[in-house]
Protein backbone atom coordinates (compact mmCIF):
# COMPACT_ATOMS: atom_id res chain seq x y z
CA UNK A 1 0.00 0.00 0.00
CA UNK A 2 2.74 2.43 0.36
CA UNK A 3 3.79 2.09 -3.30
CA UNK A 4 0.75 3.40 -4.04
CA UNK A 5 1.72 7.17 -3.94
CA UNK A 6 5.04 6.45 -5.76
CA UNK A 7 2.75 4.14 -8.27
CA UNK A 8 0.36 7.26 -8.99
CA UNK A 9 3.20 9.49 -9.84
CA UNK A 10 4.57 7.85 -12.28
CA UNK A 11 1.29 7.08 -13.58
CA UNK A 12 0.55 11.05 -14.11
CA UNK A 13 4.03 11.94 -15.10
CA UNK A 14 3.26 8.75 -17.63
CA UNK A 15 0.13 10.41 -18.63
CA UNK A 16 2.19 13.71 -19.43
CA UNK A 17 4.49 11.86 -21.63
CA UNK A 18 1.81 9.70 -23.62
CA UNK A 19 -0.16 13.06 -23.91
CA UNK A 20 2.64 14.77 -26.22
CA UNK A 21 3.57 11.11 -27.61
CA UNK A 22 -0.13 10.72 -28.46
CA UNK A 23 -0.11 14.20 -30.05
CA UNK A 24 2.73 13.45 -32.24
CA UNK A 25 1.41 10.29 -33.09
CA UNK A 26 -1.64 11.75 -34.20
CA UNK A 27 0.34 14.77 -36.36
CA UNK A 28 2.77 11.54 -37.83
CA UNK A 29 -0.32 9.59 -38.41
CA UNK A 30 -2.09 12.46 -40.31
CA UNK A 31 1.37 13.46 -42.53
CA UNK A 32 1.41 9.66 -43.40
CA UNK A 33 -2.15 9.14 -44.40
CA UNK A 34 -2.62 12.67 -46.08
CA UNK A 35 0.96 12.14 -47.66
CA UNK A 36 -0.49 8.70 -48.79
CA UNK A 37 -3.33 9.86 -50.11
CA UNK A 38 -2.24 13.10 -52.24
CA UNK A 39 0.97 11.35 -53.73
CA UNK A 40 -1.79 8.68 -55.25
CA UNK A 41 -4.22 11.30 -56.32
CA UNK A 42 -1.10 13.31 -57.83
CA UNK A 43 0.27 9.88 -59.64
CA UNK A 44 -3.50 9.27 -60.91
CA UNK A 45 -4.44 12.70 -62.40
CA UNK A 46 -1.38 14.83 -62.29
CA UNK A 47 1.72 13.10 -63.51
CA UNK A 48 1.75 12.46 -67.23
CA UNK A 49 1.33 8.94 -68.23
CA UNK A 50 4.15 6.67 -68.00
CA UNK A 51 5.60 8.52 -65.17
CA UNK A 52 4.49 7.23 -61.73
CA UNK A 53 2.77 3.97 -61.68
CA UNK A 54 -0.70 3.21 -63.40
CA UNK A 55 -4.02 4.31 -61.19
CA UNK A 56 -4.88 1.54 -58.93
CA UNK A 57 -1.24 0.00 -58.76
CA UNK A 58 0.83 0.30 -55.55
CA UNK A 59 4.17 2.08 -55.16
CA UNK A 60 5.77 -1.18 -53.67
CA UNK A 61 5.57 -4.26 -55.02
CA UNK A 62 3.38 -6.64 -53.01
CA UNK A 63 5.24 -9.59 -53.51
CA UNK A 64 8.58 -7.62 -51.71
CA UNK A 65 6.29 -7.71 -48.34
CA UNK A 66 4.93 -10.60 -48.72
CA UNK A 67 7.95 -12.40 -46.51
CA UNK A 68 7.15 -9.62 -44.10
CA UNK A 69 3.76 -10.40 -43.44
CA UNK A 70 0.70 -11.79 -45.79
CA UNK A 71 -1.66 -9.14 -44.57
CA UNK A 72 0.61 -6.45 -45.29
CA UNK A 73 1.16 -7.64 -48.56
CA UNK A 74 -2.85 -7.85 -49.27
CA UNK A 75 -3.02 -4.50 -47.61
CA UNK A 76 -0.55 -3.25 -50.13
CA UNK A 77 -1.85 -4.98 -53.11
CA UNK A 78 -5.54 -3.52 -52.73
CA UNK A 79 -5.03 0.04 -50.53
CA UNK A 80 -4.22 1.84 -53.67
CA UNK A 81 -7.59 1.39 -55.62
CA UNK A 82 -9.27 1.91 -51.91
CA UNK A 83 -6.96 5.40 -52.29
CA UNK A 84 -8.14 6.04 -55.55
CA UNK A 85 -11.86 5.61 -54.70
CA UNK A 86 -11.82 7.52 -51.61
CA UNK A 87 -11.13 10.32 -53.68
CA UNK A 88 -14.67 10.35 -54.59
CA UNK A 89 -15.83 10.00 -51.04
CA UNK A 90 -13.83 13.16 -50.40
CA UNK A 91 -15.39 15.37 -53.16
CA UNK A 92 -18.61 14.28 -52.64
CA UNK A 93 -18.64 14.76 -48.69
CA UNK A 94 -16.88 18.19 -49.39
CA UNK A 95 -18.43 19.11 -52.52
CA UNK A 96 -21.82 18.74 -50.71
CA UNK A 97 -21.18 20.13 -47.28
CA UNK A 98 -19.84 23.23 -48.75
CA UNK A 99 -22.94 23.89 -50.75
CA UNK A 100 -25.30 22.93 -48.15
CA UNK A 101 -23.76 25.20 -45.41
CA UNK A 102 -24.54 27.98 -47.98
CA UNK A 103 -27.92 27.36 -48.50
CA UNK A 104 -28.59 26.06 -44.98
CA UNK A 105 -27.71 29.58 -43.80
CA UNK A 106 -30.84 31.03 -45.32
CA UNK A 107 -32.97 28.23 -44.68
CA UNK A 108 -32.24 28.45 -41.37
CA UNK A 109 -32.78 31.81 -40.93
CA UNK A 110 -36.29 31.96 -42.49
CA UNK A 111 -36.82 29.35 -40.11
CA UNK A 112 -36.28 31.22 -37.22
CA UNK A 113 -36.96 34.81 -38.39
CA UNK A 114 -39.91 34.28 -41.48
CA UNK A 115 -43.08 34.31 -41.31
CA UNK A 116 -44.06 32.36 -44.33
CA UNK A 117 -40.94 31.39 -45.35
CA UNK A 118 -40.53 29.69 -41.90
CA UNK A 119 -43.27 27.34 -42.87
CA UNK A 120 -41.90 26.91 -46.04
CA UNK A 121 -38.84 26.33 -44.58
CA UNK A 122 -39.73 23.75 -41.67
CA UNK A 123 -41.81 21.62 -44.73
CA UNK A 124 -38.70 21.28 -46.43
CA UNK A 125 -37.06 20.45 -42.98
CA UNK A 126 -39.52 17.10 -42.09
CA UNK A 127 -39.41 16.29 -45.33
CA UNK A 128 -36.00 15.52 -45.94
CA UNK A 129 -35.44 14.20 -42.33
CA UNK A 130 -38.45 12.09 -42.45
CA UNK A 131 -37.49 10.37 -45.60
CA UNK A 132 -34.82 7.85 -46.11
CA UNK A 133 -31.53 8.94 -47.98
CA UNK A 134 -31.61 6.31 -49.81
CA UNK A 135 -35.32 6.77 -50.96
CA UNK A 136 -34.14 10.08 -51.95
CA UNK A 137 -31.24 9.02 -54.17
CA UNK A 138 -33.15 6.71 -56.04
CA UNK A 139 -36.28 9.51 -56.56
CA UNK A 140 -33.55 11.86 -58.33
CA UNK A 141 -31.29 9.24 -60.54
CA UNK A 142 -34.43 6.67 -61.12
CA UNK A 143 -37.47 8.48 -61.01
CA UNK A 144 -36.40 11.84 -62.31
CA UNK A 145 -33.47 10.34 -64.22
CA UNK A 146 -31.05 13.64 -63.33
CA UNK A 147 -28.02 12.15 -64.54
CA UNK A 148 -29.00 12.73 -68.05
CA UNK A 149 -28.56 16.28 -67.39
CA UNK A 150 -25.37 16.07 -66.63
CA UNK A 151 -24.15 13.33 -69.87
CA UNK A 152 -22.85 16.16 -71.64
CA UNK A 153 -20.06 17.68 -68.98
CA UNK A 154 -16.60 15.97 -69.49
CA UNK A 155 -15.71 13.51 -67.36
CA UNK A 156 -12.86 10.98 -66.77
CA UNK A 157 -9.95 11.59 -65.05
CA UNK A 158 -9.71 13.84 -62.11
CA UNK A 159 -13.49 14.78 -63.20
CA UNK A 160 -16.44 13.26 -61.78
CA UNK A 161 -18.95 11.37 -64.35
CA UNK A 162 -22.29 12.48 -64.37
CA UNK A 163 -23.81 10.14 -61.97
CA UNK A 164 -21.41 11.58 -59.60
CA UNK A 165 -23.29 15.16 -59.55
CA UNK A 166 -26.44 13.59 -59.01
CA UNK A 167 -25.44 12.48 -55.81
CA UNK A 168 -23.98 15.89 -54.72
CA UNK A 169 -27.10 17.07 -55.35
CA UNK A 170 -28.90 14.39 -53.28
CA UNK A 171 -26.40 14.84 -50.32
CA UNK A 172 -26.65 18.92 -50.95
CA UNK A 173 -30.25 18.90 -50.32
CA UNK A 174 -30.40 15.92 -47.21
CA UNK A 175 -27.25 18.22 -45.82
CA UNK A 176 -29.15 21.42 -45.84
CA UNK A 177 -31.85 20.17 -44.07
CA UNK A 178 -29.91 18.74 -40.75
CA UNK A 179 -27.09 21.58 -41.49
CA UNK A 180 -30.03 24.36 -41.04
CA UNK A 181 -31.45 21.93 -37.63
CA UNK A 182 -27.96 22.29 -36.61
CA UNK A 183 -27.47 26.04 -37.15
CA UNK A 184 -31.44 27.38 -36.05
CA UNK A 185 -30.70 25.83 -32.75
CA UNK A 186 -27.58 27.60 -32.84
CA UNK A 187 -29.11 31.37 -34.16
CA UNK A 188 -31.91 30.09 -30.99
CA UNK A 189 -29.47 30.22 -28.54
CA UNK A 190 -27.90 33.91 -29.74
CA UNK A 191 -29.18 36.36 -26.89
CA UNK A 192 -32.77 38.21 -28.18
CA UNK A 193 -31.44 41.54 -26.86
CA UNK A 194 -28.37 41.18 -29.25
CA UNK A 195 -30.73 41.61 -32.07
CA UNK A 196 -32.37 44.23 -29.91
CA UNK A 197 -28.89 46.36 -29.02
CA UNK A 198 -28.41 46.33 -33.09
CA UNK A 199 -31.59 47.39 -33.87
CA UNK A 200 -31.34 49.90 -31.73
CA UNK A 201 -28.66 51.81 -33.59
CA UNK A 202 -30.40 51.81 -36.62
CA UNK A 203 -29.40 48.44 -37.87
CA UNK A 204 -32.04 47.15 -40.03
CA UNK A 205 -33.57 43.91 -39.26
CA UNK A 206 -31.62 42.06 -41.87
CA UNK A 207 -27.83 43.69 -41.27
CA UNK A 208 -28.80 42.40 -37.46
CA UNK A 209 -28.72 39.34 -38.54
CA UNK A 210 -26.01 39.00 -40.88
CA UNK A 211 -23.73 41.15 -38.71
CA UNK A 212 -24.79 40.22 -35.18
CA UNK A 213 -26.54 37.36 -34.70
CA UNK A 214 -25.05 34.90 -37.33
CA UNK A 215 -21.34 35.18 -36.31
CA UNK A 216 -22.10 34.45 -32.86
CA UNK A 217 -24.72 31.13 -34.03
CA UNK A 218 -22.17 30.05 -36.32
CA UNK A 219 -19.75 29.95 -33.67
CA UNK A 220 -22.69 28.05 -31.60
CA UNK A 221 -23.06 25.41 -34.10
CA UNK A 222 -19.68 24.12 -35.21
CA UNK A 223 -19.56 21.09 -32.67
CA UNK A 224 -23.00 19.74 -34.05
CA UNK A 225 -22.19 20.98 -37.12
CA UNK A 226 -19.20 18.71 -37.36
CA UNK A 227 -21.35 15.89 -36.50
CA UNK A 228 -23.13 16.31 -40.10
CA UNK A 229 -19.57 16.70 -41.48
CA UNK A 230 -18.62 12.94 -40.23
CA UNK A 231 -22.16 11.75 -40.70
CA UNK A 232 -22.12 12.45 -44.41
CA UNK A 233 -18.61 11.19 -44.88
CA UNK A 234 -19.81 7.97 -44.17
CA UNK A 235 -23.11 8.62 -45.69
CA UNK A 236 -21.65 9.37 -48.93
CA UNK A 237 -21.11 5.34 -49.12
CA UNK A 238 -24.93 5.29 -50.15
CA UNK A 239 -23.52 7.10 -53.63
CA UNK A 240 -23.20 3.60 -54.42
CA UNK A 241 -26.58 2.38 -54.71
CA UNK A 242 -26.70 5.03 -57.63
CA UNK A 243 -23.05 3.25 -59.21
CA UNK A 244 -21.24 6.06 -57.79
CA UNK A 245 -17.88 4.35 -57.38
CA UNK A 246 -17.10 5.74 -54.52
CA UNK A 247 -15.38 3.89 -51.55
CA UNK A 248 -17.56 1.76 -50.89
CA UNK A 249 -18.42 0.99 -54.17
CA UNK A 250 -15.19 -0.03 -55.32
CA UNK A 251 -14.47 -2.02 -51.56
CA UNK A 252 -17.81 -3.90 -53.17
CA UNK A 253 -16.66 -5.13 -56.22
CA UNK A 254 -13.02 -5.82 -55.29
CA UNK A 255 -14.54 -8.02 -52.34
CA UNK A 256 -16.73 -9.82 -54.90
CA UNK A 257 -13.56 -10.44 -57.34
CA UNK A 258 -11.84 -12.39 -54.90
CA UNK A 259 -13.83 -12.95 -51.50
CA UNK A 260 -11.98 -11.55 -49.28
CA UNK A 261 -14.88 -9.65 -47.85
CA UNK A 262 -13.25 -8.94 -43.81
CA UNK A 263 -9.89 -7.96 -45.58
CA UNK A 264 -11.33 -5.30 -47.90
CA UNK A 265 -13.59 -3.86 -45.56
CA UNK A 266 -10.97 -3.85 -42.75
CA UNK A 267 -8.69 -1.52 -45.19
CA UNK A 268 -12.09 0.47 -46.05
CA UNK A 269 -12.89 0.73 -42.30
CA UNK A 270 -9.08 2.32 -42.01
CA UNK A 271 -9.82 4.79 -44.40
CA UNK A 272 -12.94 5.90 -43.24
CA UNK A 273 -11.49 6.43 -39.85
CA UNK A 274 -8.80 7.99 -41.26
CA UNK A 275 -11.00 10.62 -42.85
CA UNK A 276 -13.10 10.96 -40.33
CA UNK A 277 -10.94 11.82 -37.52
CA UNK A 278 -8.86 14.00 -39.57
CA UNK A 279 -12.78 15.95 -40.36
CA UNK A 280 -12.95 16.35 -36.07
CA UNK A 281 -9.32 17.30 -35.85
CA UNK A 282 -9.83 19.90 -38.60
CA UNK A 283 -13.11 20.99 -36.72
CA UNK A 284 -11.69 21.00 -33.34
CA UNK A 285 -8.98 23.13 -35.06
CA UNK A 286 -11.51 25.97 -36.70
CA UNK A 287 -13.49 25.83 -33.67
CA UNK A 288 -10.20 26.72 -31.44
CA UNK A 289 -9.46 29.20 -34.65
CA UNK A 290 -12.44 31.24 -34.77
CA UNK A 291 -13.07 31.62 -30.57
CA UNK A 292 -13.45 34.62 -28.93
CA UNK A 293 -12.56 35.53 -25.53
CA UNK A 294 -16.11 35.46 -23.58
CA UNK A 295 -18.56 33.86 -25.97
CA UNK A 296 -19.79 30.12 -25.89
CA UNK A 297 -18.05 27.24 -25.48
CA UNK A 298 -14.63 29.10 -24.50
CA UNK A 299 -16.57 30.54 -21.28
CA UNK A 300 -16.17 27.12 -19.51
CA UNK A 301 -12.76 26.56 -19.69
CA UNK B 1 -43.79 77.77 -35.88
CA UNK B 2 -43.97 78.80 -32.11
CA UNK B 3 -40.66 79.24 -30.64
CA UNK B 4 -40.40 76.48 -28.40
CA UNK B 5 -40.73 73.02 -30.38
CA UNK B 6 -39.86 70.43 -27.82
CA UNK B 7 -37.29 67.65 -29.25
CA UNK B 8 -39.46 64.80 -27.72
CA UNK B 9 -43.03 65.44 -27.21
CA UNK B 10 -44.90 62.53 -25.50
CA UNK B 11 -48.95 63.13 -25.48
CA UNK B 12 -51.38 61.09 -24.04
CA UNK B 13 -49.63 57.59 -24.28
CA UNK B 14 -51.19 54.80 -22.94
CA UNK B 15 -49.74 50.16 -23.87
CA UNK B 16 -51.18 47.49 -22.46
CA UNK B 17 -50.11 44.38 -22.23
CA UNK B 18 -53.08 41.76 -22.05
CA UNK B 19 -54.79 43.22 -18.82
CA UNK B 20 -52.10 45.32 -17.54
CA UNK B 21 -51.86 48.69 -18.19
CA UNK B 22 -48.56 49.24 -18.26
CA UNK B 23 -48.61 53.21 -19.04
CA UNK B 24 -51.77 55.38 -18.60
CA UNK B 25 -52.17 58.46 -20.57
CA UNK B 26 -48.23 59.75 -20.28
CA UNK B 27 -47.38 63.32 -21.47
CA UNK B 28 -44.48 65.11 -21.27
CA UNK B 29 -41.50 67.10 -22.86
CA UNK B 30 -38.21 67.38 -22.91
CA UNK B 31 -36.05 70.62 -25.11
CA UNK B 32 -32.76 70.35 -26.39
CA UNK B 33 -29.87 69.76 -23.71
CA UNK B 34 -32.77 68.74 -20.74
CA UNK B 35 -31.26 65.58 -18.55
CA UNK B 36 -34.64 64.01 -17.69
CA UNK B 37 -33.96 61.34 -14.94
CA UNK B 38 -37.02 59.02 -14.70
CA UNK B 39 -37.59 57.25 -11.21
CA UNK B 40 -40.37 54.89 -10.23
CA UNK B 41 -40.66 51.61 -8.90
CA UNK B 42 -40.38 48.44 -10.82
CA UNK B 43 -43.36 47.51 -13.33
CA UNK B 44 -44.51 51.23 -13.59
CA UNK B 45 -43.53 51.45 -17.30
CA UNK B 46 -40.19 53.45 -17.20
CA UNK B 47 -38.41 50.61 -19.47
CA UNK B 48 -41.68 50.84 -21.64
CA UNK B 49 -41.83 54.32 -22.15
CA UNK B 50 -37.73 54.67 -22.87
CA UNK B 51 -38.98 51.74 -25.82
CA UNK B 52 -41.82 53.27 -27.11
CA UNK B 53 -39.06 56.18 -27.74
CA UNK B 54 -37.22 54.66 -30.26
CA UNK B 55 -40.25 52.18 -31.38
CA UNK B 56 -39.13 48.62 -29.89
CA UNK B 57 -42.57 49.09 -28.87
CA UNK B 58 -45.64 50.23 -30.04
CA UNK B 59 -48.12 52.58 -28.45
CA UNK B 60 -51.79 51.70 -28.25
CA UNK B 61 -52.58 54.97 -28.38
CA UNK B 62 -51.19 58.09 -27.99
CA UNK B 63 -48.56 60.14 -29.98
CA UNK B 64 -44.69 60.66 -29.41
CA UNK B 65 -42.72 63.18 -31.91
CA UNK B 66 -39.12 63.61 -31.84
CA UNK B 67 -37.61 66.48 -33.82
CA UNK B 68 -38.87 65.50 -36.87
CA UNK B 69 -39.73 62.14 -36.50
CA UNK B 70 -43.40 61.08 -35.67
CA UNK B 71 -42.51 57.99 -34.01
CA UNK B 72 -45.64 56.44 -33.27
CA UNK B 73 -46.55 56.71 -36.77
CA UNK B 74 -46.59 53.25 -38.13
CA UNK B 75 -45.41 54.06 -41.50
CA UNK B 76 -41.85 55.68 -40.58
CA UNK B 77 -38.48 54.84 -41.19
CA UNK B 78 -37.99 52.89 -38.07
CA UNK B 79 -34.23 52.67 -38.74
CA UNK B 80 -33.87 56.38 -39.72
CA UNK B 81 -35.21 57.02 -36.21
CA UNK B 82 -33.76 55.17 -34.40
CA UNK B 83 -30.37 56.61 -36.20
CA UNK B 84 -31.49 59.45 -34.06
CA UNK B 85 -32.19 57.85 -30.27
CA UNK B 86 -29.34 56.07 -29.20
CA UNK B 87 -29.83 53.42 -26.52
CA UNK B 88 -27.96 52.52 -23.25
CA UNK B 89 -29.41 49.27 -21.86
CA UNK B 90 -29.73 47.74 -18.18
CA UNK B 91 -28.11 44.52 -19.49
CA UNK B 92 -25.75 45.89 -21.94
CA UNK B 93 -25.73 43.77 -25.04
CA UNK B 94 -22.35 44.47 -26.39
CA UNK B 95 -21.90 42.72 -29.11
CA UNK B 96 -20.41 39.65 -27.67
CA UNK B 97 -18.45 38.85 -30.66
CA UNK B 98 -16.85 41.99 -31.58
CA UNK B 99 -13.56 43.81 -29.70
CA UNK B 100 -14.94 47.23 -28.31
CA UNK B 101 -13.71 49.19 -31.33
CA UNK B 102 -16.11 47.31 -33.42
CA UNK B 103 -18.92 47.36 -31.47
CA UNK B 104 -18.52 51.17 -32.35
CA UNK B 105 -17.40 50.85 -35.66
CA UNK B 106 -20.70 48.43 -36.78
CA UNK B 107 -23.15 51.37 -36.53
CA UNK B 108 -20.67 53.51 -38.27
CA UNK B 109 -20.06 51.44 -41.33
CA UNK B 110 -23.47 49.75 -41.86
CA UNK B 111 -26.19 52.64 -40.63
CA UNK B 112 -23.45 55.42 -41.48
CA UNK B 113 -22.04 54.80 -44.09
CA UNK B 114 -18.62 55.68 -42.97
CA UNK B 115 -15.28 54.07 -44.94
CA UNK B 116 -13.22 51.67 -42.74
CA UNK B 117 -10.78 54.23 -41.79
CA UNK B 118 -13.05 57.23 -41.17
CA UNK B 119 -15.07 54.72 -38.99
CA UNK B 120 -11.83 53.27 -37.38
CA UNK B 121 -10.93 57.27 -36.56
CA UNK B 122 -14.30 58.19 -34.93
CA UNK B 123 -14.95 55.52 -32.76
CA UNK B 124 -11.41 55.57 -31.24
CA UNK B 125 -12.88 59.08 -30.27
CA UNK B 126 -15.78 57.86 -28.69
CA UNK B 127 -14.05 55.50 -26.81
CA UNK B 128 -11.65 57.86 -25.66
CA UNK B 129 -14.60 60.22 -24.59
CA UNK B 130 -15.55 57.38 -22.08
CA UNK B 131 -11.75 56.75 -20.89
CA UNK B 132 -11.30 53.48 -22.60
CA UNK B 133 -8.52 54.79 -25.46
CA UNK B 134 -6.33 51.36 -24.14
CA UNK B 135 -9.21 48.95 -24.29
CA UNK B 136 -9.88 49.04 -27.99
CA UNK B 137 -9.33 45.86 -28.67
CA UNK B 138 -10.32 43.75 -26.11
CA UNK B 139 -12.98 41.94 -26.28
CA UNK B 140 -16.39 42.51 -24.04
CA UNK B 141 -15.50 38.92 -22.13
CA UNK B 142 -12.74 40.62 -21.19
CA UNK B 143 -13.97 43.70 -19.65
CA UNK B 144 -15.14 44.51 -16.16
CA UNK B 145 -18.78 45.79 -16.07
CA UNK B 146 -18.56 49.19 -15.94
CA UNK B 147 -15.82 49.14 -18.93
CA UNK B 148 -18.43 47.27 -20.59
CA UNK B 149 -21.00 49.63 -20.32
CA UNK B 150 -18.73 52.80 -20.89
CA UNK B 151 -18.24 50.50 -24.18
CA UNK B 152 -22.32 50.33 -24.73
CA UNK B 153 -22.19 54.64 -24.01
CA UNK B 154 -19.51 54.94 -26.90
CA UNK B 155 -21.66 53.18 -29.17
CA UNK B 156 -24.66 54.84 -28.47
CA UNK B 157 -22.54 58.50 -29.00
CA UNK B 158 -21.04 56.98 -32.36
CA UNK B 159 -24.41 57.32 -34.05
CA UNK B 160 -25.01 61.24 -32.80
CA UNK B 161 -28.06 61.00 -31.74
CA UNK B 162 -30.16 64.04 -31.32
CA UNK B 163 -31.51 61.86 -27.90
CA UNK B 164 -29.83 59.37 -25.81
CA UNK B 165 -31.93 56.68 -23.58
CA UNK B 166 -30.68 55.25 -20.42
CA UNK B 167 -32.61 52.12 -19.32
CA UNK B 168 -31.52 51.37 -15.94
CA UNK B 169 -27.59 51.36 -16.97
CA UNK B 170 -25.90 50.61 -13.54
CA UNK B 171 -28.13 48.48 -11.73
CA UNK B 172 -26.42 45.67 -13.52
CA UNK B 173 -22.93 46.53 -12.49
CA UNK B 174 -21.36 46.21 -9.23
CA UNK B 175 -21.71 48.76 -6.58
CA UNK B 176 -17.92 49.90 -6.85
CA UNK B 177 -18.49 50.08 -10.61
CA UNK B 178 -21.33 52.29 -10.94
CA UNK B 179 -19.06 55.46 -10.82
CA UNK B 180 -17.16 55.52 -13.74
CA UNK B 181 -20.51 54.77 -15.27
CA UNK B 182 -22.15 57.68 -13.50
CA UNK B 183 -19.44 59.76 -14.28
CA UNK B 184 -19.26 59.51 -18.04
CA UNK B 185 -22.78 60.11 -18.05
CA UNK B 186 -22.71 63.05 -16.05
CA UNK B 187 -19.97 64.32 -18.70
CA UNK B 188 -22.23 63.90 -21.38
CA UNK B 189 -25.02 65.74 -19.60
CA UNK B 190 -22.80 68.68 -19.00
CA UNK B 191 -21.51 68.62 -22.44
CA UNK B 192 -25.31 69.62 -23.98
CA UNK B 193 -26.57 66.03 -24.31
CA UNK B 194 -30.35 65.64 -24.33
CA UNK B 195 -30.41 62.75 -22.30
CA UNK B 196 -33.90 60.25 -20.94
CA UNK B 197 -32.34 58.55 -18.08
CA UNK B 198 -34.17 55.21 -16.30
CA UNK B 199 -32.40 55.57 -12.77
CA UNK B 200 -32.09 54.98 -9.41
CA UNK B 201 -28.65 57.05 -8.88
CA UNK B 202 -30.35 60.25 -7.01
CA UNK B 203 -26.37 61.14 -7.05
CA UNK B 204 -26.43 61.76 -10.86
CA UNK B 205 -30.05 62.72 -10.36
CA UNK B 206 -29.32 65.38 -8.29
CA UNK B 207 -26.29 66.45 -10.23
CA UNK B 208 -26.87 66.28 -13.61
CA UNK B 209 -30.48 66.25 -14.02
CA UNK B 210 -32.63 69.21 -15.49
CA UNK B 211 -35.53 67.14 -14.16
CA UNK B 212 -37.18 64.31 -12.64
CA UNK B 213 -39.74 62.35 -13.23
CA UNK B 214 -41.37 60.11 -10.78
CA UNK B 215 -43.92 57.34 -12.76
CA UNK B 216 -45.77 54.82 -10.73
CA UNK B 217 -48.30 52.07 -12.19
CA UNK B 218 -48.24 53.55 -15.85
CA UNK B 219 -48.43 57.07 -14.95
CA UNK B 220 -46.20 60.29 -14.19
CA UNK B 221 -47.15 60.56 -10.50
CA UNK B 222 -44.70 63.96 -10.42
CA UNK B 223 -42.62 65.95 -11.59
CA UNK B 224 -40.09 68.73 -10.95
CA UNK B 225 -36.75 69.63 -10.71
CA UNK B 226 -34.77 66.47 -8.96
CA UNK B 227 -33.43 68.65 -5.63
CA UNK B 228 -37.55 69.49 -4.90
CA UNK B 229 -38.70 66.08 -6.00
CA UNK B 230 -36.05 64.31 -3.75
CA UNK B 231 -36.33 66.79 -0.86
CA UNK B 232 -40.15 68.00 -0.33
CA UNK B 233 -41.85 65.10 -2.94
CA UNK B 234 -45.61 66.45 -2.99
CA UNK B 235 -46.74 62.48 -3.64
CA UNK B 236 -47.22 60.05 -1.06
CA UNK B 237 -45.93 57.47 -3.70
CA UNK B 238 -42.92 59.09 -4.13
CA UNK B 239 -41.90 60.26 -0.89
CA UNK B 240 -41.86 56.22 0.12
CA UNK B 241 -40.65 55.09 -2.63
CA UNK B 242 -37.34 57.26 -2.82
CA UNK B 243 -36.91 56.26 0.78
CA UNK B 244 -36.77 53.13 0.09
CA UNK B 245 -34.14 53.68 -2.66
CA UNK B 246 -32.21 55.83 0.03
CA UNK B 247 -32.27 53.54 1.99
CA UNK B 248 -30.84 50.48 -0.22
CA UNK B 249 -28.28 53.17 -1.75
CA UNK B 250 -27.34 54.13 1.69
CA UNK B 251 -27.67 57.77 0.65
CA UNK B 252 -29.22 60.55 2.65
Amino acid sequence: MSETGATRTTADTGRVVSGSLGRWLTIAGGVLFWGWLLARWLNNWLLPAGVGVPPGESFLDPAAVAPISDSLAFAVEYLPQLADAAWLTVVLTVVSIALGFVLAVPVSVARVYGTYSSTVSLAFTELIRGTPLLAQLFVLYYALNLSTLFRGLPDGGVLPSAVVYVAIIGFTINSVAYQAEYIRSALLSVDREQLTAARAIGLSQRQGIRHVVLPQALRFAIPGWSNELVYLIKYSSLAAFITVPELFNVARSIAADNFAYTGIFALVAVLYLGLVISASKLMAGVERRVAIPGLGSTTSQ
Amino acid sequence: MSDHDPLLAVESVSKRYGDERVLNDVSFTMDRGDVTVMMGPSGSGKSTLLRCVNRLTDVDSGEIRLGDHRVTDPGIDVDALRRDVGMVFQDINLFTHLTALKNVTLGLREVRGFSKDDAREAATEQLERVGLGDQLDSYPGELSGGQKQRVGIARALAMEPDLLLFDEPTSALDPELVGEVTAVMADLAAGGMTMLVVTHEKGFAREAATDALFLDAGSIAERGPPAQLFENPENERTAEFLDRVSTVSGEP
